[in-house]
């Protein structure tokens, strides 16, 4: 689908992803230009009904990225998102939206490079899936 | 019906239509002495052992008298595990293993289930019943109720609504069905809890209603208790 640009919402925690992202512009490297970065203390504060929200009113993508495992500044905070995002998936999966508008990976403050990617990787797969559904439907 | 000690029964029903343990809910605060009975099917069973999990009630304090639901009952529900522990009142059932409403939507596109969902979700008129009539929704403050995440004004609510509901029932619904039973738009709400109990036993192998497992969603990948960095039930 060519003109697509697709919207994409990525909430970055504060302590890795978000320096990461950070690295990522410091570094001058290059990403498409599609996504809009929402910096959260911890990415356990992506409650699953901003995603829903997201999703339900026209969001082509949302990224969650946080801390590796084990690095979380909260101890256990990414555990927790580790385990309530993929039940997110299934729910808009079982609504009948594809489950790869949201994806969830980890970015430390040192992977400027592996936030480039990401975000590459997961733009191209959006623009792949063409616009959200949800779009064009008004309730 | 409510009947304390030495009244006259009368002519009470056992075909129970309304989910009792909501109503105990209410109740509990208010009787601050004794024991309570309460009928209880397997899934007001269920949702008990959810509830008192969460330190809500008492379990010393609550009387189960066991009723066996009927096969309509059984059939209206799609229920797949309909034998409370102890039966007292009735007989046991057969469960029914399939839903079939989910059967035929999980094997059709993604574009259509959306289609199917949407023009059901459409019929929602945010009355809230199915929040009110829930016995494992126990939440202070309800999200739903918050303009942040729910519009606050005009009908229907939009997809979001229904998608938090989901979320949140995700690792308690006991599928009594009182939700779709008390759904003025007779929007297939349970079809919905159930697609999503299947993703939870697939996910996490959690299975609610056991007095004795712990909600994956309030666990670390290691399976042990998150300590209380914020405040989720």
């Amino acid at each position: 689908m060519t003109g697509f640009n697709p919207t994409i919402l990525a909430f970055c925690c504060n302590w890795c992803s978000y320096a990461g992202a950070d690295l990522a512009g410091v570094s001058r490297l290059q990403m498409p230009p599609n996504v809009h970065v929402v910096r959260v203390m911890c990415s356990a504060s992506v409650k699953p009904e901003y995603v829903f929200k997201a999703i339900s009113q026209g969001i082509d993508g949302v990224l969650v990225l946080g801390c590796h495992i084990g690095d979380c500044h909260y101890m256990t905070g990414n555990h927790r998102t580790a385990k309530r995002i993929p039940v997110v998936r299934k729910a808009i999966h079982d609504l009948g939206i594809d489950e790869r508008r949201v994806h969830l990976d980890w970015v430390s403050a040192a992977e400027g490079e592996k936030f480039q990617k990401v975000v590459t990787e997961f733009v191209n797969d959006i623009k792949k899936l063409g616009p959200n559904p949800l779009r064009g439907v008004r309730f | 019906m409510l009947v304390s000690r030495g009244e006259d029964l009368g002519d009470i029903r056992i075909d129970v239509p309304y989910q009792l343990i909501t109503v105990l809910s209410g109740l509990y605060p208010w009787v601050t002495e004794g024991k309570i009975a309460v009928l209880c099917r397997r899934c007001d069973e269920k949702a008990l052992a959810e509830i008192i999990k969460r330190g809500l009630m008492d379990e010393k304090r609550i009387v189960k008298i066991g009723l066996a639901c009927t096969k309509e009952q059984i059939a209206e529900c799609r229920c797949a595990d309909p034998v409370p522990s102890e039966v007292h009142i009735g007989e046991q059932g057969r469960p029914v293993e399939k839903d079939e409403l989910m059967e035929k939507l999980l094997k059709l596109s993604s574009e259509e289930r959306l289609k199917f969902w949407v023009a059901q979700f459409r019929k929602c008129n945010k009355c809230f019943g199915c929040t009110i009539s829930c016995p494992v929704c126990f939440c202070d403050e309800c999200v739903l109720e918050e303009r942040t995440f729910v519009a606050e004004q005009g009908i229907p609510p939009g997809l979001s609504f229904h998608l938090i509901r989901a979320f949140h029932m995700s690792d308690k619904c006991i599928e009594c069905g009182e939700c779709e039973r008390c759904c003025p738009g007779d929007i297939p709400l349970l079809t919905f809890r159930k697609m999503m109990a299947r993703d939870m036993k697939d996910l996490h192998g959690f299975v609610p209603g056991d007095a004795k497992t712990i909600s994956p969603l309030l666990t670390t990948l290691e399976d042990e208790l998150l300590e209380g960095e914020c405040d989720e039930r």
